[in-house]
């Protein structure tokens, strides 16, 4: 059974001359383990599709399965608690608080869920194979883009959610840094048993990639 | 909570700016509201020391105890909870002291006012020369044995003994025989007293031309004293007002700029009830941090300020007027709190 599965999902916005189908009888799936990249052109669908994986947005037609389970019509509460509890999201703009450390950016985690986060011994060994283990007491304005990013992957992580959804992870980052942050969330995959979904129009991510599907005009179909 | 304590430290200088304009008006309003007491009291101090509930003047002296005069005829017997009051403005004079306005108030010894009489220092008056002073008088340099002038008539009186709380129409009151007070009304023997007052609320004299009221409405009736609350009232209001919005932009502002950092937070599941929690204790937070900078500056002020400034400081009135500014603080991080609901965690996502 795979972590996440979405199956035949259209989504149309607007209405009339304005009515726009954004993705066409979408079906793809990812598993534990492995990362599986979703890469297309610019405005072909991608981060509707990511939304609607997360539970952020009922797609008009089709159904989203996270562990089995379908959350479609599940209350916004429940999908809030999805969101919470089993997947994590790594943004476009890495988007950390402004006012919280990095050690606080987690503390603000637990405070909203005490239990199931990672232990300290854990988090710890997570920041240092991110590289970020001496940033703890710094504020986000103090670290570089990258710092920033491999934090925004930290945050995503500590929950020990099952999912992590990226959307352009390396939009802001140099081709030397792409090839860590791919190795970076290949590793995570893997070491981890997470099923981490990243979808990006970066070809650079291709190599560090289990599956692949490409989104063409709405469309999706898998590669690799 | 953590949200806000931790974005109050970090953003130190927007966070003090907004708790020093809260330390300042808090402190306005407690100066403005220890000033109104002040002033109320010393329009009422010596009524309320009689403990008494029903003020009884002539009909037709429009609730004015200086219009007001009684006849004999017209107080007749009084039982024992009834006293009579003559009142009297005069100007007070000494050698070498400067002119002092005062209420000379006439009793009569074997009535209950004069016995309840608190002496601070000295004695009661027992005769017609003898008067009792509030110590405010001895700020103006009158001491126990000072000879005085009243109007600048020839009759003489010494201070035999001061009171404190004694006060009326915002004038030190000097306490005296009744028949000071005839000497004083020009001798008119016919004349009993200028008011009657009673510790019974249902007391009246009954007799015509005469009119009961209780104490409240005499005293909403003291010359100048319900406008010159409503002016406080009026200026307390709005500084409330002004805070309430002063606080609500403050907090509009600073919540509009984390709208995004929110919208993050709710796709990470965060519920928006901690996000409207961490607006409202932001809010509280800087208010209670500005009540207890203006409670600072008002305890020096109430230490370092001379006697003459008429301010009385009221603990419960002042926590009153400090929960009424945290309400406003409440009400004013509840502005920005529908927005905060609102937030569309699909804003943040892509772009
Ligand atoms: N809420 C919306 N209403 C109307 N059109 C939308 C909305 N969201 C996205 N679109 C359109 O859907 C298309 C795909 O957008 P998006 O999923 O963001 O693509 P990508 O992430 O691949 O760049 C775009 O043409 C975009 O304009
Ligand atoms: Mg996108």
């Amino acid at each position: 059974m795979p972590a996440l599965a979405v199956e035949q999902v259209n989504q149309i916005f607007g209405q009339g001359t304005a009515r726009v189908q954004v993705l066409h009888d979408v079906n793809f799936a990812a598993e534990a383990g492995q990362l599986t990249l979703i890469v297309g052109p610019s405005g072909s669908g991608k981060t509707t599709l990511l939304t609607i994986a997360g539970g952020l947005l009922t797609p008009t037609s089709g159904q989203v399965q996270v562990a089995g389970e379908s959350y479609q019509q599940r209350s916004p509460k429940e999908k809030e608690q999805l969101r919470l509890n089993q997947i994590g999201f790594v943004l476009q703009a890495y988007h950390l608080l402004p006012y919280l450390t990095v050690a606080d950016q987690f503390k603000l985690v637990d405070r909203i869920r005490p239990q199931g986060n990672l232990a300290p011994a854990a988090l710890t060994q997570l920041l240092t194979e991110l590289g970020i283990a001496e940033l703890l007491n710094k504020f986000p304005n103090e670290l570089s883009g990258g710092q920033q990013q491999r934090v925004a992957i930290a945050r995503a992580l500590y929950p020990d959610p099952e999912i992590v959804l990226a959307d352009e992870p390396t939009a802001a980052l140099d081709r030397p840094r792409v090839q860590v942050v791919g190795q970076m969330l290949h590793d995570l995959a893997h070491n981890r048993k997470k099923a981490i979904v990243v979808v990006t129009h970066d070809e650079r991510l291709l190599g560090f990639a289990d599956a692949v599907y490409k989104m063409e005009d709405g469309r999706l179909t898998q590669t690799k | 909570m953590f949200l806000a304590i931790k974005e109050i430290r970090k953003e130190k200088l927007r966070s003090s700016l907004i708790v020093a304009m809260i330390v300042l008006i808090s402190y306005l309003i407690f100066i403005l509201t220890s000033l109104a007491l002040g002033l109320a009291q010393q329009n009422t101090d010596a009524i309320d020391s009689w403990h008494v509930k029903t003020v009884v003047l002539n009909a037709n002296a429009n609730v004015d105890m200086r219009q007001s005069l009684l006849t004999t005829d017209q107080v007749g017997a009084l039982p024992k909870d009834a006293a009579v009051v003559g009142q009297a403005s005069v100007a007070v004079k000494a050698k070498g002291h400067e002119q002092v306005s005062a209420t000379f108030l006439g009793l009569k010894a074997s009535q209950f006012i004069a016995k309840n009489l608190t002496v601070t220092s000295g004695r009661k008056p027992t005769k017609a020369s003898e008067v009792l002073a509030d110590d405010s008088l001895k700020l103006k340099g009158y001491k126990l044995g000072s000879t005085i002038t009243l109007n600048g008539l020839a009759k003489h009186y010494t201070i035999v003994g001061f009171t404190s709380g004694a006060k009326m129409n915002i004038a030190p009151v000097l306490y005296g025989t009744m028949s000071a007070w005839q000497t004083l009304k020009g001798g008119m023997p016919n004349l009993t007293a200028s008011a009657v007052v009673a510790q019974s609320a249902t007391f009246k004299l009954g007799t015509s031309g005469t009119k009961a009221y209780s104490t409240a409405a005499f005293i909403q009736k003291l010359p100048g004293y319900s406008a010159q609350n409503m002016t406080f009232e009026l200026m307390i209001g709005f500084l409330m007002v002004i805070s309430l919005i002063i606080i609500a932009v403050f907090m509009y502002i600073l919540t509009m700029q984390k709208l995004p950092n929110y919208a993050v937070l709710r796709v990470q599941g965060v519920p928006s009830r901690v996000l409207v929690q961490a607006t409202l204790a932001q809010s509280l937070l800087l208010v209670a941090a500005g009540l207890v900078g203006g409670t600072v500056l008002l305890v020096l002020t109430a230490v370092a300020m001379p006697a003459v400034v008429p301010m009385a400081f009221s603990v419960p009135l002042l926590s009153a007027v400090g929960v009424g500014l945290l309400a406003m603080g409440l009400i004013g991080g509840l502005i920005p709190v529908r927005r905060v609901v609102k937030v569309d965690p699909l804003t943040v996502i892509g772009g």
